[in-house]
């Protein structure tokens, strides 16, 4: 039998079972945390910084990603502040200059507040978010890609270059890239710096999920989330 | 040879008793030494060529047949780097400096053979002209508090005799005989250490934590993993008395219950890595490591580990990612290392120099320690002086000490009559004080406070000659370089930020990039992973908070006042400086400069790179920037 600890999130006392995240909890209850490179039942590595919250610890808030924090007695969480809601748009237009054809990034940048950015677009189709290395790691085992190199040279790559036998092509990692949507053909053009929100993405991994959950929870479905709702 | 005899044959000490005794035999038979050379074999001196004067020293006695009254000890660094290769010869501690293979027959038969102090060998101080006999009467060495350097001098790194005979192993042999590890505990809470890695974490906050965090198996991690450019005390302490962080981290493991402790040591510092080797094995061939120390029921070894050469693995959960064989990556800290460390292990890591402090506070008691420096330091802190001064090298001085101390008093103030106009302290994470700042007292809540921090130690100081926006420029551009990338906003917001200062030096900046590079660097602080992100903005924040002024003139006035960034200057000769003696003309590797014999030279801007060859071939100040 699990233990279950009580922790607030945004002011509702919430109950989660020890070693659950604090992503997952809040996800449970309905409260929507914008969240990127997380997959259900995945490990979670903080790669892409949107699903940050408030952690009060002894009256001071330290920020830090909710995948990555576990759920503690007594835990004070805030998802949705001033501040967190700033930091957020900033993350998210970062994410999305780097991939501005991205219909997933797009949408949830869009979702996150962002109405123009600031920087150059670059087409680098890649966020790093590492959906596919985790999903190729932790569902199959095969561990066929992985991250290469370090800072701005960091990629997704297969070892040593050369796709490996244990590699099944499986085409996971194809699915639950956030990439892997057909390009924006409306007003999201590279160098235009205004992003409209219009597009619907559509994630083949996400497809089967059900009607009632939030897009936050689930990257791609239908924006349903009130507190989210269009701007 | 009234020497040390070698390591290896060292007896196993069964008890603090026989390591007392052996102290006195040591210290007897160091008595019977006539004459002690001291050389600074330290990185420094070595790159200064120490190796060929030591070379050239040992050939002259051995022609003066003077080898059975001479002792030649190679140390590790003194600290003066600037004026190296270093001799300090006793008895009379007279210190030579700047020596040259040349010198040595000079040395050996005037001061070995003869006792005569060879003046052009002495230093001579740039403001009086006057010579200093011996280090206490040097400026640079007058104004420091040197706790833990001044043993350098003392000890060979690979005898282990030598430090015991300078009074080594005596904190551990007194813990051992009498003292409980809360005892050891509360010595080092009463002495208010705090990390001298750079976040300034009480030690024994950490420590008890880690005492206290349940589990049998727990281990200890020396970080010597420095990476901050300009800074290498770390590097010094363990290269030149690596017994001394041994046995602060025997003490520290005494205290938390730590079987096992590792030295995570960058490839790059190969005499580190060497000299740590040599001092674990003759360590553990005297008892002092290994299976019931000194007779008592306290086991403790270490091992060595070597860094990849990833920047990142000097934060800790990256260093214990490596140790553990994986990705150098930083984990989220909600955890701490304390509890869950090495292989899910509660762990105590802390820096070289935090070790290092430890013996001398069990020695002389936590009270002792924390007489030095100020209400939220204590004790002594080791600076890496370097950048646009003259006297670089390692400083120690009590926490507190001034800025304007360390840098005029020790450091000497600018070369060629220069104005010193900044410094950089704590690394690239670190962040840049304007002179009108540097009355505050040195020690990690002030500088905080002022937008920098300590850091590791390093302080680099910058004349008018420097452009802060082409410094905050340097560091974006090491520290994306150093990102492990993992987190999007440690990797794009640094690469971003550094778009945007980029496009400022290059004459494309726009007056609101200052905003966004403000709310960016925000972000960034705010929300990344690791302390490499959250403190990685501040070399930007600083310099905006301090230098704002210049970064308008680089967009506004497209001028680079202290004309460094090459996009914004312009080269040009003054006719009537120019005395048209072609220096210049034969120097430009781009044949940008012409003109006749004895007539002013003239300066082609297409053809000219910005290189400023020109400018240092010039003797008549002729060649302008604006």
């Amino acid at each position: 039998m699990k233990k279950i600890v009580t922790l607030t999130i945004d002011g509702a006392a919430t109950r989660a079972p020890k070693g659950t995240t604090v992503l997952d909890a809040a996800i449970e209850y309905g409260i929507c945390i914008p969240h990127l490179c997380h997959i259900p039942n995945m490990t979670d590595i903080g790669a892409c910084r949107l699903c940050i919250v408030e952690n009060i610890v002894d009256g001071r808030s330290r920020i830090t990603t909710s995948c990555t924090l576990d759920v503690q007695e007594g835990m004070v969480i805030r998802t949705n502040t001033e501040r967190i809601r700033h930091l957020r748009r900033n993350i998210a237009e970062l994410l999305v200059a780097q991939a501005p054809n991205s219909r997933a990034v797009q949408d949830m940048a869009v979702r996150c507040g962002v109405k123009e950015v600031r920087y150059p677009f670059r087409n680098d189709d890649c966020i790093l978010c590492g959906r596919c290395v985790r999903i190729c790691s932790d569902m199959w085992q095969a561990r066929a890609i992985g991250f290469i190199g370090r800072g701005a040279e960091r990629r997704v790559g297969f070892p040593f270059g050369d796709r490996p036998a244990y590699c099944k092509e499986c085409n996971s990692c194809v699915d639950t890239c956030p990439m892997t949507i057909a390009p924006c053909e409306g007003s999201m053009k590279p160098g235009e710096a205004h992003l409209c929100g219009g597009c619907e993405s559509q994630l083949s991994m996400a497809s089967g999920a059900q009607e009632a959950m939030c897009v936050m929870c689930r990257l791609g479905e239908g924006f349903k989330c009130s507190r989210y709702g269009w701007q | 040879m009234p020497t040390v005899k070698n390591a290896t044959a060292l007896e196993k000490l069964s008890s603090p008793e026989s390591l007392e005794a052996l102290r006195k035999d040591i210290q007897a038979r160091s008595r019977q030494t006539k004459i002690t050379v001291t050389m600074c074999g330290g990185t420094g001196c070595c790159a200064s060529r120490a190796q060929d004067v030591m070379d050239a020293l040992r050939t002259e006695i051995k022609k003066n047949r003077l080898e059975y009254d001479v002792r030649v000890r190679i140390t590790g660094c003194h600290g003066f780097c600037e004026q190296g290769p270093l001799m300090i010869i006793d008895p009379g501690n007279v210190f030579y400096c700047r020596l040259k293979p040349e010198h040595a027959a000079d040395i050996v038969s005037r001061t070995l053979a003869g006792g005569e102090v060879i003046e052009d060998l002495l230093y001579t101080d740039p403001v009086t002209g006057r010579k200093a006999r011996t280090e206490s009467a040097i400026p640079f060495y007058r104004a420091q508090d040197r706790q833990l350097l001044s043993l350098n001098k003392l000890v060979d790194p690979l005898s282990i005799e030598d430090y015991i005979g300078a009074g080594g192993y005596a904190a551990l042999a007194k813990a051992l005989s009498g003292m409980s590890p809360a005892a050891v505990l509360e010595q080092v809470k009463k002495s208010g250490l705090r990390g001298r890695g750079g976040g300034g974490y009480p030690t024994a906050k950490k420590w008890a934590e880690c005492a206290a965090a349940p589990g049998e198996e727990k281990f200890v991690i020396c970080n010597a993993d420095e990476g901050d450019p300009g800074a290498y005390m770390d590097r010094c302490l363990l290269e030149g008395n690596p017994h001394l962080v041994l046995e602060g981290m025997a003490l520290g493991a005494l205290a938390i219950g730590a079987q096992h402790g590792y030295i995570y040591v960058r490839n790059e510092y190969p005499l580190a890595v060497r000299h740590a080797r040599a001092a674990v094995e003759s360590a553990r061939a005297a008892g002092l490591l290994g299976g019931n120390i000194l007779g008592s029921e306290f086991s403790f070894d270490v091992d060595i580990a070597r860094g990849g050469g990833a920047f990142v693995c000097g934060e800790s959960t990256a260093l214990i990612a490596s140790l553990e064989g994986k990705v150098g990556e930083p984990r989220p800290k909600d955890v701490h290392t304390v509890v869950q460390g090495l292989w899910d292990k509660p762990t105590t890591l802390n820096n070289v120099e935090t070790w290092a402090n430890v013996p001398s506070i069990i020695t002389n008691g936590g009270a002792w320690f924390a007489s030095k420096g100020t209400k939220g330091s204590k004790g002594t802190k080791i600076f890496a002086l370097t950048g646009r001064v003259k006297n670089t090298g390692l400083v120690e001085v009590p926490m507190g000490t001034s800025l304007r101390t360390i840098v005029f008093d020790i450091g000497g103030g600018a070369p060629e009559g220069r104005e010193i106009k900044a410094v950089q302290t704590g690394g690239p994470s670190g962040g840049c004080l304007p002179l009108s700042m540097f009355d505050m007292p040195v020690d990690f809540d002030a500088l905080r406070e002022a937008g920098s921090m300590v850091g590791s130690g390093g302080i680099v100081v910058m004349d008018d000659k420097t452009c802060m926006v082409d410094v905050a420029k340097y560091f974006l551009t090491f520290l994306r370089d150093e990102s492990c990338g993992k987190c999007s906003t440690c990797r794009l917001g640094i690469d971003r930020m550094l778009e945007i200062v980029t496009d400022i030096t290059e004459g494309r900046g726009r007056l609101e990039q200052i905003d966004l590079l403000m709310d960016l660097a925000g972000t960034v602080a705010a929300a990344s992973l690791c302390g490499l992100g959250k403190t990685a903005p501040n070399p930007v924040i600083s310099t905006l908070k301090y230098f704002e002024d210049e970064y308008r003139a680089h967009i506004l006035e497209q001028r680079c006042p202290a004309g460094v960034c090459r996009s914004l200057i312009e080269y040009s000769i003054d006719a009537h400086a120019c005395t048209g003696c072609g220096t210049c003309a034969r120097a430009c590797p781009h044949g940008a400069i012409s003109g006749g014999k004895k007539q002013p030279h003239v300066l082609d801007a297409s053809l000219c790179q910005k290189c400023g060859i020109c400018i240092s071939s010039c003797k008549f100040g002729a060649i302008l920037v604006a």
